[in-house]
Formats: C-alpha cells, sequence, structure tokens
C-alpha cells in the first residue's frame, strides 16, 4: 500500500524521550498509526509488524490504527524509526520534509528493531550501558 | 594596582571647572588621584583633547527588542563584520551590532558608561545578560513603567507612595536604574490595538491620563530620592503637530530636585513637529528649545538622525505600526504583560526625502538653540535616530556652520522652508561638546556620586584621550580631522586600565553595572504586600519568587542606595 | 524537602510553578507538572561516567581523559560542527559559541530542524508577538495552527490560553474561541470551537485565502480550498476580525510542510492582516525548553540565531548551506561535537550515518541514540534538576532554572569551560 508518511510529537514520545533504549520508547517510536480501513485492505490487525519502506530505506514497525487520520496518511512519532525513511534534502532551508515522506507499506513478520539496532545500521557500535 | 600617568593632556573637564588647560593627570586603582610615583608607565598625551568617558545617556544596546532586531535582520549583520583579532571576538552588524561590536566601537570612540534606554522589567534578565557580554561600558538600565498595571492603579487612586512603592520594588527586583515612561498610557492601550493621542487622552480600561502618569511619576521619583529624574518617551512620538504634546508634557515638570533636571525629555528632535501631515510637516524646534531654556528642570537629548539605513526599535509598539505602515518593510512587535510594549522596523532615512531632511535639521536645531548645553544631549537614540557611531559626524555638524552649509547642497533643495537651521550660525566650541557627550550625561543620570562624568581627583578613571590638538584645529573649518578624531581615540582608558587603543580594544572588560536601590519603610515593602501578591500572581505568567534578577547577573554590580522619603 | 516555584526544563512552555519533593540526590514526587515534567523529573536515569568506543566496544573514562580526548578532536578537525545547545542553559551555550568562534567551526542549535523556518520567515517580513500573559488576560480568540500542545506543549492551554483566567477574559473557558487547524484529528483539535482539516501541504493555500478574505475579497474565493470549504473559512476569518485580541500559535505543521518558511510567512502576514482590524499576534511554539535561549545567545554572540560558520574567522550564516542537515548530508563535517539533543535520533538516517564515520563527541545526560553513533560520552548535570542556569521561554521571557540538589555530575558548564580552556591553550591565544 501506498501512503504519505507524517511525523510529529506524541505525549508519549516526550514522555520517553530521554530513555531511547526502553521497550517504552520503542514502543512508540516504532508505533504506525492508519486508518482502520487501510488496515483492513493490507488484512493486518493492531499489533502486526509491517515493513515501512521509502526511496531512503526500511525498517519494521507496528500497526495501530488511528481515528484522526484518512485514508492513505500514516503518522509516526518523530524519532530513529520514522527518521530511518526521511530523505535529508531540504531544499535550501535546513528542514527536511518530516512531514511527507511517500512510504510503501506490507505486513511482515520480520521483528522490530531496537533504536540501538537502528545506530548500529547506521554504523554505529550499541551502547549496552 | 600599579599607578598610571596621563602627562601633556590637553584636558577639558567641564565638572570640574576645568576648560582647556594642559595637565597631568594620575591614576591609581582605578581612579583619579593626586599623584602617582614617578615609576608609574606615563601616557604621553602629546596636547591631545583629553576628557572624561563618554556617558551615552539613551542608546538601546542591550535586552529583548534589540537582539530582536539582530535576530530578524541578517541584513544588518552582514553590513558590518569584523573577525576575531587578538582579544576581541567576531562582531556583526550596523546598526544593531552584536554586544561585542557595540563595546569595541564604543570603547574605540572613547564611551565608558552606556544607558540602556528601555528595559521592560519581566524581560530585564536578558538585558543584564547582554550587558555581561557588552564588557567595556558600565551599563545601567531605564525601567518601563508606562504601561505598569500597578503603577497606572496607583496613579488612579491618586496615591503617589504606592506608586514609589511599586517603583523601588520593580527597580530592587530587576536592577533596574530608572524610571522610564515609553509613550506613557499607549503601550498599555496598544494591548488592544490602539493609542493615546494627547496627554489628556484616557488609557483603556484604567481611567488614567498619560498626564495623570507623568505628574505622579516624577513626585514619586524624588519620593524616592532616586540618582536619575523620570525619563520621558513622550506621546505621539513622530506625529506632525506632536510639538504641542511635548509642550504640554515640559509643562508639567515641576522643579523639584536641585541636584539635577526633575525630568528628562528623549530624543525630542522625533517629537519637534509641527504641520498636521506628512506633507506639510516643519520643524517646531524654536518653540521646543524656547520651553527648555525656560525651564532648568528639564533636560533633553537631541535624538539626531542621520541619513542612511538604520534599524528603529523602542517600547512605543503603536507608533512602530505607524511607521511600518509608512515603510512597509518588515514589522516586529512584542507587547510585554502588565507592562509595556516594543516594535521594531528597518527604516532608510534618504536625503531626498523632505520628511527626512526635516527631521535631520531638527535635531541639529534643538542642540543649537538650546542655550545651555547642560540641557541637551547629544545622542542619536541609537539606533533609532542612527547608529551611534554617527556621534563623531554629528560633532562636526555641530561646530562648523560651513559643514552644515555643505550638506544643505545635497539635501532636498525645499527643506529650508520648513526648518530654521540654515539661518543659525552658532558654532559648538570644544567644552559644548565634552558637556554634550559626558558631563552633562553624568549630572543628568545622577552618577557624579559615583565619580562618573569627570576627572578631579576621586573620580573613576574612566578617560579618552582624541588625536585632536584643540590649540591647532579650527572645528568650524577643519571639520573633518573633528570627525575622524571623535571616532577613534587615541587612548580609551576605563577603571584606569588602557582598553583601546587608535580604534581597537587591547583587553578583555569588566564592566560594572550600575542600578538603583531605594530602600523603603517597611509598610512600603511589596513583598509584604497581600494584595500585589496576590495580583501578581494571578495576572503574571511567572511567579513572583522567579521574577527578580539574581545577583548572579551582575557579576559586578553596583547600587546607588538610596532612602525613600516615604 | 519541598522546593517551590520550580521551572520545568522539559518544553517550551517553561511552567515555573512545580512544587518538587527532592530526597537527597533524587526526585521522589511532582505537583503541578504534566506527564512530561513527571517523567522528566521522576524518569531520569543517567550515563553513570564517560565512556569511549575503542573499535566496536565501550569502556569508562574519567572525565579529565575524556575532557582531553574531546579537545583533542575538535583541534584535529578541520570542519568541526557543534550541534544541539537547546537542552542546556544559556551559560553553557555562550561557552559553546566562543568555542566555535576560536575553531572556526559551525555552530547549530536545534531549530535547525523545528523553527529554523520560522526565523526564516521572521527575517523576510518581522514578527508580531507578545509574551504569554498578553495572551492569557486578553485574548478572546486563540487560533493553533499546525501545533498539538495536548501532546507537545501539555499545560499551554491551561497556563496560557484556551483555560487560562485572565484580568480581561475572567471565565476564559466560556469567553474564548479556539480554532485548530491540521492535517489530522488530535486531541487539540477536539477541544476546539472550529477544527479546519487541511489537506496535506494545504496550509499555505488555507492561509492565502484567509487573507483574501480579510482583505475584502470573498468573492474570489472558490467553493473548497485543500478539502476546507469557503463558508468555514468566511466564518474562521470573521471570527479573527471580530476578536478583541487573537493569538495565533504554529507549530511545525507548517515548518516542516511543503512550503515551509514561506507557510510561516504567510501566517505572519495573515497576522499582520488582522492588525488592520483588531489587535492579533502570533508565536511559534517552541519545543525545547531553552530552544530559544540558544536563538537568543547565539544572535547577541554572533548576530544569527542559528547555523553560523565561523570557517572564515567572521560570522556567516546562510540556512540551507550552513545548517546541520546539510553539512551532514554533504558529508562535510570531520569531527561533531552534540550537546544536549540526539540527532541520532532526529535527523534523517542519513546524517546519523555520517555521525558513525566521523568522530562525534557527545555530551548529555542520558544514554540517548546518539550514544550508539558517538566515540565518546560525557555525562552532565541535568540543568532544572542539578544544575542552574539562564532559560527563554518560548516567548522570550529569561527564567532561571533552580537547582534541586548538589549532584555529583558536572555541569555542561564546568566541561564546555574544559574544553575551551584546553583548545584555547593549543590555538596559542
Amino acid at each position: 500500500m501506498r501512503a504519505a508518511l507524517n511525523t510529529g510529537r506524541t505525549i508519549r514520545q516526550g514522555s520517553y524521550v530521554e530513555r531511547k533504549n526502553s521497550p517504552a520508547y520503542r514502543e512508540e517510536a516504532s508505533s504506525l498509526h492508519m486508518n482502520r480501513v487501510d488496515m483492513l485492505e493490507l488484512e493486518i490487525e493492531e499489533g502486526d509488524h509491517v515493513c515501512v519502506r521509502s526511496d531512503q530505506g526500511a525498517v519494521v514497525m507496528v500497526a495501530c490504527p488511528a481515528e484522526g487520520l484518512d485514508r492513505g496518511e500514516v503518522f509516526v512519532c518523530l524519532g530513529p524509526f520514522a527518521n530511518f525513511l526521511v530523505d535529508p534534502e531540504t531544499h535550501g532551508t535546513g528542514m527536511p520534509d518530516f512531514k511527507t515522506t511517500a512510504v510503501t507499506i506490507e505486513p511482515t513478520t520480520a521483528p522490530v528493531p531496537a533504536v540501538k539496532d537502528l545506530m548500529e545500521q547506521c554504523g554505529g557500535s550499541g551502547y549496552e550501558g | 594596582m600599579t599607578g598610571l600617568w596621563v602627562k601633556n593632556a590637553y584636558v577639558i573637564d567641564p565638572i570640574s571647572g576645568i576648560m582647556g588647560e594642559i595637565m597631568d593627570i594620575a591614576i591609581r586603582d582605578g581612579k583619579i588621584v593626586e599623584e602617582v610615583n614617578d615609576g608609574a608607565p606615563v601616557i604621553d598625551a602629546g596636547g591631545c583633547l583629553t576628557l572624561p568617558g563618554g556617558i551615552d545617556s539613551h542608546s538601546h544596546v542591550c535586552g529583548t527588542k534589540v537582539n530582536f532586531g539582530r535576530y530578524m535582520s541578517p541584513e544588518d549583520m552582514r553590513a558590518g563584520r569584523t573577525a576575531r583579532k587578538g582579544v576581541m571576538h567576531v562582531t556583526s552588524g550596523y546598526s544593531v551590532p552584536t554586544t561585542f561590536g557595540n563595546s569595541y566601537r564604543y570603547s574605540s570612540m572613547g564611551y565608558t558608561t552606556v544607558l540602556e534606554g528601555a528595559m521592560a522589567p519581566l524581560e530585564a534578565r536578558h538585558t543584564h545578560e547582554e550587558f555581561t557580554a557588552t564588557p567595556h561600558q558600565d551599563m545601567l538600565a531605564n525601567t518601563l513603567f508606562d504601561g505598569n498595571w500597578s503603577i497606572m492603579e496607583a496613579v488612579r487612586d491618586k496615591d503617589v507612595k504606592r506608586a514609589a512603592a511599586v517603583v523601588a520594588w520593580t527597580l530592587a527586583a530587576v536592577k533596574g536604574f530608572a524610571i522610564k515612561l515609553t509613550n506613557p498610557g499607549g503601550t498599555e492601550a496598544w494591548g488592544w490595538g490602539e493609542d493615546v493621542h494627547s496627554i489628556h487622552d484616557e488609557v483603556p480600561h484604567f481611567g488614567v491620563t498619560p498626564a495623570e502618569i507623568i505628574a505622579t511619576m516624577i513626585q514619586a521619583n524624588e519620593l524616592l530620592n532616586l540618582p536619575h529624574s523620570v525619563h520621558i518617551h513622550c506621546n505621539n512620538l513622530g506625529v506632525p503637530g506632536n510639538y504641542q504634546t511635548t509642550l504640554d508634557t515640559i509643562g508639567l515638570a515641576p522643579d523639584l530636585n536641585r541636584e539635577r533636571q526633575s525630568l528628562y525629555l528623549t530624543h525630542v528632535q522625533f517629537h519637534s513637529y509641527g504641520g498636521s501631515t506628512w506633507q506639510d510637516i516643519c520643524s517646531k524646534s524654536e518653540e521646543i528649545a524656547r520651553a527648555v531654556n525656560a525651564r532648568p528642570q528639564v533636560a533633553i537629548d537631541m535624538g539626531q538622525i542621520m541619513f542612511g539605513r538604520t534599524t528603529t526599535m523602542t517600547a512605543d509598539g503603536p507608533m512602530e505600526w505607524k511607521l511600518y505602515m509608512l515603510h512597509r518593510n518588515k514589522w516586529s512587535n512584542h507587547d510585554v504583560e502588565l507592562e509595556t510594549g516594543s516594535g521594531i522596523i528597518p527604516v532608510y532615512y534618504g536625503r531626498k526625502s523632505l520628511v527626512n531632511c526635516v527631521m535631520w535639521a531638527i535635531g541639529l536645531e534643538l542642540a543649537l538653540l538650546t542655550k545651555n548645553p547642560w540641557q541637551c544631549m547629544l545622542a542619536t537614540d541609537n539606533p533609532n535616530g542612527a547608529p551611534f557611531v554617527k556621534y563623531p559626524e554629528i560633532i562636526a555638524l555641530l561646530m562648523s556652520s560651513r559643514f552644515r552649509e555643505n550638506e544643505r547642497n545635497v539635501i532636498d533643495p525645499r527643506t529650508e522652508h520648513f526648518v530654521p537651521l540654515f539661518a543659525i550660525d552658532r558654532e559648538l566650541d570644544w567644552y559644548d561638546i565634552a558637556v554634550m557627550t559626558r558631563a552633562a550625561q553624568a549630572k543628568a543620570l545622577g552618577i557624579t556620586r559615583i565619580g562618573k562624568g569627570y576627572l578631579a581627583p576621586g573620580a573613576e578613571a574612566d578617560i579618552a584621550i582624541y588625536p585632536l590638538k584643540p590649540d591647532e584645529l579650527d572645528p568650524a573649518v577643519d571639520y573633518q580631522q573633528v570627525m575622524a578624531g571623535f571616532a577613534k581615540t587615541a587612548y580609551t582608558i576605563k577603571r584606569g586600565r588602557v582598553v583601546a587603543r587608535d580604534g581597537e580594544v587591547v583587553v578583555e572588560g569588566a564592566n560594572s553595572t550600575i542600578w538603583s536601590r531605594a530602600d523603603v519603610p517597611p509598610e512600603y515593602d511589596l513583598n509584604q504586600d497581600a494584595e500585589f501578591v496576590k495580583k501578581f500572581e494571578q495576572y503574571y505568567t511567572v511567579r513572583m519568587r522567579n521574577y527578580p534578577v539574581q545577583d548572579v547577573y551582575l557579576p559586578r554590580g553596583l547600587s546607588i542606595r538610596t532612602e525613600a522619603s516615604l | 524537602m519541598k522546593v517551590e516555584d520550580v521551572v520545568c526544563p522539559f518544553c517550551g512552555c517553561l511552567c515555573d510553578d512545580l512544587v518538587v519533593e527532592v530526597d537527597q540526590n533524587r526526585v521522589i514526587g511532582v505537583e503541578n507538572g504534566c506527564t512530561l515534567a513527571n517523567e522528566k523529573f521522576m524518569g531520569d536515569r543517567r550515563l553513570e561516567n564517560p565512556i569511549r568506543k575503542e573499535g566496536r566496544s565501550w569502556s569508562d573514562i574519567t572525565y579529565d581523559a575524556a575532557i582531553r580526548e574531546a579537545a583533542d578532536i575538535l583541534i584535529d578537525a578541520d570542519r568541526p560542527l557543534l550541534y544541539g545547545w537547546s537542552g542546556t542553559h544559556g551559560e553553557a551555550q555562550s561557552v559553546g559559541v566562543h568555542l566555535a568562534e576560536l575553531l572556526g567551526a559551525v555552530i547549530d542549535n536545534t531549530s535547525t530542524v523545528c523553527h529554523g523556518p520560522s526565523i526564516m520567515a521572521i527575517q523576510e517580513v518581522g514578527h508580531p508577538g507578545c509574551t504569554l500573559g498578553q495572551v492569557k488576560n486578553r485574548a478572546d480568540v486563540i487560533v493553533y495552527w499546525g501545533a498539538n500542545p495536548i501532546d507537545a506543549h501539555p499545560r499551554h492551554m491551561s497556563r496560557y490560553t484556551t483555560y487560562a483566567d485572565g484580568f480581561f477574559v475572567k471565565e476564559a473557558f466560556k469567553e474564548r474561541k479556539v480554532i485548530v487547524v491540521d492535517v489530522r484529528k488530535t486531541e487539540s483539535s477536539a477541544v476546539a470551537d472550529e477544527f479546519i482539516k487541511v489537506e496535506r501541504g494545504g496550509d499555505y493555500a488555507i492561509l492565502s485565502a484567509l487573507r483574501a478574505i480579510v482583505r475584502g475579497k470573498r468573492d474570489l474565493i472558490p467553493p473548497k480550498i485543500a478539502g476546507v470549504t469557503r463558508e468555514q473559512l468566511f466564518r474562521v476569518a470573521d471570527i479573527c476580525m471580530q476578536a478583541k485580541f487573537g493569538a495565533i500559535f504554529f507549530g511545525l505543521g507548517l515548518t516542516m510542510s511543503p512550503g515551509k518558511n514561506k507557510n510561516v510567512r504567510n501566517a505572519i502576514e495573515l497576522t499582520e492582516e488582522l492588525n488592520r482590524h483588531t489587535k492579533f499576534t502570533i508565536s511559534p511554539m517552541r519545543g525545547h525548553w531553552n530552544v530559544y535561549g540558544s536563538n537568543e545567545v547565539f544572535t547577541w554572540i554572533t548576530g544569527y540565531p542559528y547555523a553560523v560558520d565561523f570557517a572564515r574567522g567572521i560570522a556567516f550564516y546562510n540556512p540551507g548551506e550552513t545548517t546541520s542537515v546539510d553539512i551532514l548530508r554533504r558529508g562535510e563535517c570531520d569531527a561533531c561535537l552534540v550537546v544536549a539533543s540526539d540527532p541520532g535520533a532526529h535527523f534523517p538516517r542519513a546524517c546519523a550515518e555520517h555521525l558513525a564515520r566521523i568522530p562525534t563527541i557527545q555530551i548529555d545526560p542520558h544514554v540517548n541514540a546518539t550514544t550508539h553513533l558517538a566515540t565518546l560520552q560525557i555525562p552532565v548535570a541535568v540543568t532544572g534538576i542539578d544544575a542552574e542556569g539562564t532559560a527563554y521561554r518560548m516567548d522570550g521571557v529569561p527564567i532561571r532554572t533552580r537547582k534541586l540538589f548538589d549532584g555529583t555530575y558536572p555541569s555542561d558548564l564546568e566541561i564546555l569551560s574544559k574544553i575551551y580552556a584546553r583548545v584555547k591553550e593549543a590555538k596559542g591565544s
């Protein structure tokens, strides 16, 4: 399914923002909010994993239904999951297009990575301590 | 600290009555003394003009609106930039330089003390942070009371003592120096997009008039025995025909203080307009000067404009809106809850604009027509009329009618029909300039008591040595040299230390912030006043305990303490 | 021990009425705070000591060694980037700017990915704003545009707008109209009197339509614009024009959506237009508690609010070129100092990849996404908990945060001052 990815703050994201390696933060940052009808069409239920792909890459997230979104619109709180998909081009403004990333979404059984895993994929070395 | 000699100096020190004598000045521990030992280092002034450090009694250099002027104006930042060099930090900006830019440029011009013209109490902490980053001048902050709700309530209740208590509490809380009224009543009205148009208009919802606010504050100021007088930016700034408002305001000033004026009117050029529209605007400097000449209880500063680009910034929010409607460039506004307002727009004063030419003439006329130089100080309301780096040019214009005549040829030819400037042949002398750029300011601000503005033993060793030899120069003719000489000192000495030489700052600065603290009897202490505390917590958005500026913001704070007569 | 009038170092609201209970080196209770404040004070888990990466493994090092290494990395760099700053106090930011000046570095703050476009717009057309108390005491119309305060600034509505009683607005909830403009329904849109649901990317067109209506050109407006009916726009314009005092607050829905700075410019020009009819103000909803402070400090020292490049000695500013995302995207910087922010989490992936390629030093109390990318992390005290200093609220009001207890961590200011001193010594100036 094709969709437009929007990002923004959520209160849960803010709550765990200083504990980015916690399960709670991962859960919030990897929640893909989407229209229920779109979920039906993808034949997924709340909690199912989805692979979200843009021209920048792909990342596994967890689908969850949201009331305020139209069909074809998805929302993920700002954070490393959403940013795995965002193009760094700023069109001379310094600001990437954080709120309008074209993505495709398909069901998957792959696991949802931890923040550390995402950073390792970027070339980092996970700190466990 | 070791001593220092300044020898062979051509000294003009109006406060000490020294009118141009070759003398030696001894310095020890930051003060001027009778003598120091022979081994002390010597600066040979070589007969050059030596004055007390310059004092600017009205300039916008630090705080919320000034910084917003920078923030919104990358074009101005690009218009004046220097790289890091020696002890000097990077600077940016032409009309609103960065703090270090202001400080270095003032220091190169021999200025050692600067009063920030408008500080909103709620945002005072910001002003003090920037003061600390303006290291080569001792700084003072006019504190805005023009739309202060507690003041207006006291005025409505005809309770001068209550007004004095509010002032005392506020100045102590925000480490402010003096009472500033900017368009009194008008800034509160601007909270609703309105303004007041005479000193007798009522302020919406508060049932008081500007005249009542001004009269009450003059009384309250003297009850607190504050060093400076009330410092007013009159209503109707920039409006054709506003000279009547200015005369009305001058008429409100009683003579209450033997040491200084009872009312200081700032940037009076902007308040001396005749006519009724931009088409027939004309100079009313003669009427204003006549009123000033007749009343020793008032002092003014010029508010000179100079041609070129600059940025206007003032607490007078409604005025900036009106100006924006004329210029249509860009407009910022920032109203401050329970206290005041502010606005910023960039402007360009052109020689081809008749209105601008009239304004230019009026400022000079005020200086030339005010008989007593102690009553008219040199300032541009930096940067509103022009950046302060234009002061040397203004000095030259005042000292040379030939220079003024030359300018006449390059401005709008109709100007002379609207202004008396070219009929005035007065040329100010070195003494007048020394008065108008430091001595009068020290007296008007009431800071001679802390050793400012003169060079006698006991004074602070703030000294400017200009590469100008008064005996060898005729300022009426050599005005270009006068201009160059006042632009860059040979030496600027601050608290006994050479801080700038030939236009370059040579040490890290360590300024003081000067503030006023009036001790009031316990029954006037508003910290104990349940009504005041309750209203504070209800209507402000910061807690009363988080409002006062902590001592840590004034690393070298210097308070002038007074005993209130309450 | 209970400490009163505590300032919350989470969002730009900078609420200063919290009561925090402290037991020795630990916060054990928070009153008056929102969820975010509670988590900030109560959920505080720190990195225990400086850590350093060798190969792919991490080891603990001393503060002295960490400071030495950080300074050496910066001294060795040809084009260092000093990024972050919004989560620390002004005094530390100030040292950061002087460090950048000394190094000839680029220094940038988190505005670069929040209200940077707002700053660009303000530099074009100015900013008619006010302090938040002005809104609380006077406003009868509130507009939230592309902002969701209930999630991002949870007490904004109760302290300053919708629910805040003021001097001229005694019963705020009854007397105030609230308009929310967003591309999606949110908790905030649910409390609005008018919710304008805009199609994605439609903000600019809606703003232009409102400007036209306020100018008296209703006949130009087509029946529907970006998913919004003409009737609703007329209604909203009337509410605004009839307001005694209106206040627009806008969020990243304008700055990050197509149009970016031009969206904000249009919103400011709508505000200006409304001022010809009544009193209207506009304010960005600044996110980090002291992001506005970083703009202020950068500005009085360098002349520019963010994205300042000292490479040529003078201060140079050109968003799109000297902004962090662009510098990282181009792979331009060869070392990065991250202070009080988390670009690993909040920058596009390509930027994170570059941070992993170069020596990245992080000064931050917590383990975050950037930690995994860094070569060195130095933990510090949290300003507002165990360090104090100046912060600027979203409306420019400066407030001094409180220190609740003497902790064991050094402050950002101490660490940065030591790095500065070492760099200065090495540079021989």
